[in-house]
C-alpha cells in the first residue's frame, strides 16, 4: 500500500513541484517585480506552475 | 608516511620490463602516496558545510544580500561531493580504525547539499570503479558524450524526469539487491521528500528567491560542472573498459583547482586510496610508468 502511494507520488512529482514551488516563486518574483496584471500573483502562479507541472509529468521533460 | 619517490629506483628504459616488473614498480611509487589522514579533505568537507548552513539564517535575516550568497551557496554546492568522495573509499580511515567514525561522519554530511545520500554515493561510485565504461553496468555511463558542450547538454538533458539517466542509480542499486542497496533506496527517497519538502515550506512561507539562489539553482548547476569534471573529461571518450585505458588524464583550461584534480583523475582509478590531494605528486612521479603501459595522457 505504502509503496503504491510513494510510487504515485513520484511519479507526480514534477506537478506537484510546480504547484508547490514554481507555483509561489512565481507568485513572490511577481510581487518583488510590483507586476500587476489584474489577476491574483498566486493564482498566474499556480496555473503557470501547474500547467508546466503537468507537461512535465506528462511528457517526461520540463525543457 | 614516506614521500621519498627518489628512493624508488626507475630504470632509463621501461619498455624492456616485463608486465610484472612494472606492476611492482608502479606499486611501489603508489604505496608512497597513500596513508596518514587527509586533514585537508576533512576540514574541506566539513567547513564548505558550516559554510553553506551559514546562509540561511544570514539570507533569511536580510544580513547578508542574495547577490552575493548566490555564488557562494553555488560555489558550497560544487564543492560538497568531494570530500564525501575521500570517505566512499575510506581514505579517511578504514573500517575497524579508531577514526573511522570522522570517515563516516565526512562522507554522511559533506554531501547535503548535493541532497545525495553518502550510501548511494559509495555503492554506486564502487560500482562505476569496478564497470569503468561498462555501457550497461557503470552507473555514470549517461556522462559519456561528444564534447564539452554536448557533455553540459546531456547533463540537464539527464535530469529531466523521464529520462534514463535519472534512474540509472536507482537502476544500480536494484540491480545489487543487496540489503545495503536497498536501505540505500529507501534513504535516497527520504532524502528526495526531505528536500522537496523543505523547498516547498520555504516557497510557501514566502522565501521562495531565497530557496532558489542558496539551494535549487546552485544544485542544478554543480551537478552539471561534477558531472563535466569528475564523469565527462577524465572517462572521454568513454569507450575503453581496461585499467590502463578507462580514464585519461587532461589539461584542463580552468587549471588543477578549477577542475577539483581531475586532471589526475587516471591516478584515482590506478590507485583509489590516494588522497585528492596527492594524486598530482603521485602522476608525474609515476608518469614514465603510465607511458609504458600505454595510458592515455592527453597534455600533461
Amino acid at each position: 500500500m505504502i509503496r503504491v502511494i510513494l510510487g504515485s507520488l513520484m511519479k507526480n512529482m514534477p506537478f506537484l513541484f510546480g504547484i508547490g514551488f514554481l507555483a509561489p516563486l512565481i507568485k513572490e518574483v511577481l510581487v518583488l517585480w510590483h507586476v500587476s496584471l489584474g489577476v491574483p500573483p498566486l493564482a498566474i502562479g499556480l496555473v503557470i506552475g501547474g500547467t508546466w507541472g503537468a507537461f512535465a509529468t506528462w511528457s517526461g521533460r520540463w525543457i | 608516511m614516506d614521500m621519498n619517490v627518489s628512493s624508488v629506483t626507475l630504470p632509463e628504459d621501461l619498455s624492456g620490463l616485463s608486465s610484472q616488473d612494472l606492476m611492482r614498480l608502479e606499486k611501489q611509487i603508489a604505496d608512497r602516496f597513500m596513508g596518514g589522514l587527509p586533514w585537508g579533505s576533512i576540514s574541506w568537507g566539513l567547513g564548505n558545510l558550516a559554510v553553506w548552513l551559514s546562509l540561511w539564517p544570514l539570507t533569511l535575516s536580510g544580513i547578508l544580500p542574495l547577490w552575493i550568497a548566490f555564488p557562494i551557496a553555488t560555489l558550497n554546492v560544487m564543492l560538497s561531493y568531494l570530500p564525501s568522495h575521500e570517505a566512499q573509499h575510506r581514505i579517511i580511515a578504514q573500517e575497524g580504525d579508531k577514526l573511522f567514525w570522522l570517515n563516516e561522519l565526512v562522507g554522511h554530511l559533506s554531501t547535503i547539499p548535493l541532497v545525495v545520500p553518502y550510501d548511494v554515493a559509495r555503492l554506486t561510485h564502487l560500482e562505476h570503479h569496478k564497470h569503468t565504461n561498462d555501457p550497461e553496468l557503470d552507473p555514470d555511463i549517461g556522462t559519456k558524450a561528444k564534447g564539452p558542450w554536448h557533455s553540459i547538454l546531456n547533463s540537464i538533458r539527464n535530469r529531466q524526469p523521464g529520462s534514463k539517466a535519472s534512474a540509472s542509480y536507482g537502476a544500480t542499486l536494484q540491480r545489487l539487491g543487496t540489503p545495503a542497496a536497498q536501505r540505500a533506496g529507501l534513504i535516497a527517497l527520504a532524502f528526495q521528500l526531505s528536500y522537496l519538502a523543505i523547498l516547498f515550506t520555504l516557497a510557501w512561507t514566502g522565501h521562495a528567491v531565497v530557496a532558489v539562489l542558496i539551494w535549487w539553482l546552485p544544485r542544478h548547476i554543480a551537478q552539471t560542472y561534477i558531472q563535466f569534471y569528475l564523469s565527462w573529461a577524465p572517462h572521454h571518450p568513454g569507450t575503453e573498459t581496461g585499467r590502463y585505458r578507462n580514464t585519461r588524464s587532461f589539461r584542463s583550461l580552468v587549471g588543477n583547482i578549477g577542475s577539483m584534480g581531475m586532471q589526475f583523475h587516471i591516478i584515482h582509478h590506478l590507485y583509489p586510496r590516494i588522497p585528492l590531494m596527492r594524486t598530482p605528486a603521485a602522476y608525474w612521479a609515476l608518469k614514465p610508468v603510465l607511458e609504458a603501459r600505454g595510458c592515455r595522457l592527453d597534455g600533461l
